[in-house]
């Protein structure tokens, strides 16, 4: 109790209130700009941390990345692009509820859904750490393999108009990324020779080029109407604060279920939001009883999107705490903090440090509850940006996206991948390929190739795959998620011919 | 024709479209595939650097040949017939997408020899004023927003987050 109350008064002293503030705007903002991630943040942070208290610090890096995963939403509902790569899944129903004419509908809802994902992932990280960690690290490269290969499944409820097209995508992605050194022996593929390729293409490059550079270049296909100054989104902007709060609230089972897909994601290492916010909603749309009004604008898309990406930052937490171990990039940036101020991490760190871990909980809830704050008092600031014509949006974005692509590995080259990429994605965009499944493609391909080279490295007996527990639960889930996508398919298809039929 | 007529004629037009990537993508898949399959295979692993890609490439081709042949029976022949002038028309009508396309290109292309803050100045005064209404305000805005997000933006990473845009030769 006397840590809790030590580390409480450091958090909530009105000097790191102050700074935790800064924080959160900076986080949302970064976030908010396409091309500029979370980790970006982060980074850019870490150096004006280097002479505050640790606790301090951490505080102000902590509400940097609690408004970062918030942020990213931003441009996904009112530019279809997603500002971070965890929150491609907002930009599936947030866009289209905004472009229906409910922008402010569309952020209010994810920044609830936000903030109770982020306040439920906080409570498991002081309940669950400890278990939830020893759990996450016993897992081996045959659990993870078998969890990618669940985790491709999701495919099945983002294919869009064509199931095949669909597929092809998610391989198209898978493709992608295998090419430049191969992860285990570094061994070059199908680099052609150039240097350009020989690193392989970056996951947010293609990200962005994929899906930003496309939207951007179809905001642009109607000549007549850009040249009448159109905007991007017509509609009504209001917040609606308190009412949408209840209608978050209305939805405690995708809520609950988003964010604990969320916790659990973050806590596995290598893992992370950008995967846990398509899991969160694949499950919201299998368990709805309207998975056709997914993706057309329906409210709990948004919320299990939102949710489980900011449950993440919890979750990512869990394995920092209780083991030393950095679940994504931007752990690691948080541990590295930690450490330069002399304090090691790892599991002593709660034995040795109660009062720094105690406040780092109360810190998460405090960046949740300031992100909130932020949100609610300059989201009408944001919802302006909707009413920009789209002649100055599109090409001010096209240079953010240019100058965050730049700023991830200071190289010129990923500028011409993202060009190509962009005009790649375009092309998929107008033959009617849907986007996701080859995003996600990228993000599990290189994790999947290395856990199965991995595991069959430590043993080459494949049975294994079936017979450790954890791996076997993975896979029938795999095997019962395509069942209940084909099943979903097939009863759609009987809908379709029995409405066709005369009667 | 009617507006019918034209809505059938671009739907033959896509489905040919489509046809045509499925074939593109089908003779990238099957090179690299064959690129996968003459990758040594390492002494330490069972899995060569070559194995997931043949996995990947392969289950890509398989697919992409059902779709092809599911394409080709699905396709009316005198479809193939109006693709050329659908395809033109489409290109007329996006114009302003292959501008864009095309500045985003010389942009980069520019960005090392000439510098971040040129490139930049440059890419946003020729693309806003093409997309932009022609008035004396839009211009003006134009011109602003152009400085503040070339030069400025350079400032900005320079002197306070310390990143370095591409500075030209």
């Amino acid at each position: 109790m006397e840590a809790f109350l030590l580390g409480a008064s450091e958090v909530l002293s009105p000097v790191t209130l102050a700074m935790m503030l800064a924080g959160a705007i900076a986080g949302i903002i970064a976030a908010a700009i396409p091309g500029f991630t979370v980790t970006m943040a982060i980074v850019l942070t870490l150096p004006l941390t280097f002479t505050m208290d640790p606790l301090q610090g951490i505080s102000v890096m902590l509400s940097v990345y609690v408004g970062g995963y918030t942020g990213g939403l931003i441009s996904a509902a009112l530019l279809g692009i997603p500002g971070t790569p965890s929150s491609v899944a907002t930009t599936f129903d947030a866009f289209p509820m905004a472009r229906n004419g409910e922008p402010g509908r569309a952020l209010s809802l994810g920044v609830w859904a936000s903030f109770f994902g982020t306040i439920i992932s906080t409570l498991v990280l002081i309940v669950a750490a400890p278990p939830l960690a020893i759990f996450a690290v016993r897992l081996g490269p045959w659990e993870y393999f078998s969890l990618i290969v669940f985790a491709l499944t999701i495919v099945a409820s983002l294919v869009g108009n064509s199931l095949q097209r669909g597929l092809i995508a998610a391989l198209i992605g898978l493709a992608i990324s295998t090419v430049g050194a191969d992860p285990i022996m570094g061994r070059p593929r199908f680099d052609m020779g150039w240097e350009l390729l020989a690193a392989g293409l970056p996951f947010l490059v293609v990200l962005i080029g994929i899906f930003a550079i496309s939207q951007l270049a179809s905001e642009v296909e109607d000549a007549e109407a850009i040249k009448r100054g159109e905007k991007l989104i017509d509609g009504e902007i209001e917040f609606k604060t308190w009412e949408v709060m209840r209608e978050v609230l209305m939805r405690p089972v995708n809520l609950i279920r988003s964010s604990m897909v969320g916790v659990a994601i973050g806590a596995l290492p290598g893992a992370g939001g950008s995967i846990a916010n398509l899991v969160a909603y694949d499950q919201a749309k299998r368990a709805s009883k309207t998975p056709e009004a997914f993706g057309k604008g329906t409210p709990d898309g948004v919320v299990a999107s939102e949710a489980g990406n900011s449950a993440t930052a919890g979750g990512g937490l869990i394995p920092l705490i209780s083991l030393g171990i950095p679940g994504s990039a931007v752990d690691a940036i948080l541990m590295a903090s930690l450490m330069v101020h002399g304090i090691s991490v790892g599991p002593r760190l709660i034995m040795d440090n109660a009062d720094l871990v105690y406040g780092m909980f109360l810190a998460m809830a405090v960046s949740s509850l300031m992100m909130l704050v932020v949100c609610v008092l300059s989201m009408r600031a944001f919802l302006r940006v909707a009413e920009v014509p789209k002649w100055v949006v599109v090409p001010v974005v096209l240079v953010c996206c240019v100058v965050g692509s730049f700023a991830l590995n200071n190289r010129v080259t990923d500028l011409y991948l993202l060009a190509a990429v962009g005009l790649l994605g375009y092309a998929l965009r107008a033959l009617d390929y849907p986007l996701a499944p080859l995003v996600l493609g990228v993000i599990l391909g290189p994790i999947a190739e290395t856990n199965l080279r991995r595991a069959l490295m430590t043993d080459p007996d494949w049975s294994l795959f079936l017979t450790r527990p954890v791996s076997l639960i993975f896979l029938v889930a795999a095997v019962l998620s395509v069942a209940w996508a084909i099943r979903g398919i097939l009863k759609s298809r009987s809908q379709a011919r029995s409405g066709k039929e005369p009667t | 024709m009617s507006e019918l007529d034209t809505g059938a004629s671009r739907q033959g037009a896509g489905e040919i479209a489509r046809l045509l990537s499925y074939v593109a993508l089908l003779a990238v898949s099957v090179g690299l595939f064959l690129e996968a399959r003459a990758m040594p295979t390492s002494r330490f692993e069972i899995l060569g650097a070559g194995a997931f890609p043949m996995i990947v490439h392969g289950c890509l081709s398989l697919l992409l040949v059902v779709s092809i042949i599911g394409a080709l029976r699905r396709i009316p022949a005198a479809a193939y017939a109006g693709f050329g002038a659908a395809a033109a028309t489409w290109l007329r009508e996006k114009r302003l997408v292959l501008v864009l396309f095309a500045c985003l290109a010389l942009y980069v292309a520019a960005m090392p020899v000439i510098g971040y803050p040129v490139a930049t100045l440059l890419f946003l005064i020729v693309v806003q004023v093409t997309l932009a209404p022609k008035t004396r305000g839009a211009i003006a805005t134009a011109i602003v927003l152009s400085l503040v997000f070339s030069f400025g933006l350079n400032w900005l990473f320079a002197e306070v987050f310390n990143v370095f845009l591409p500075r030209g030769h």
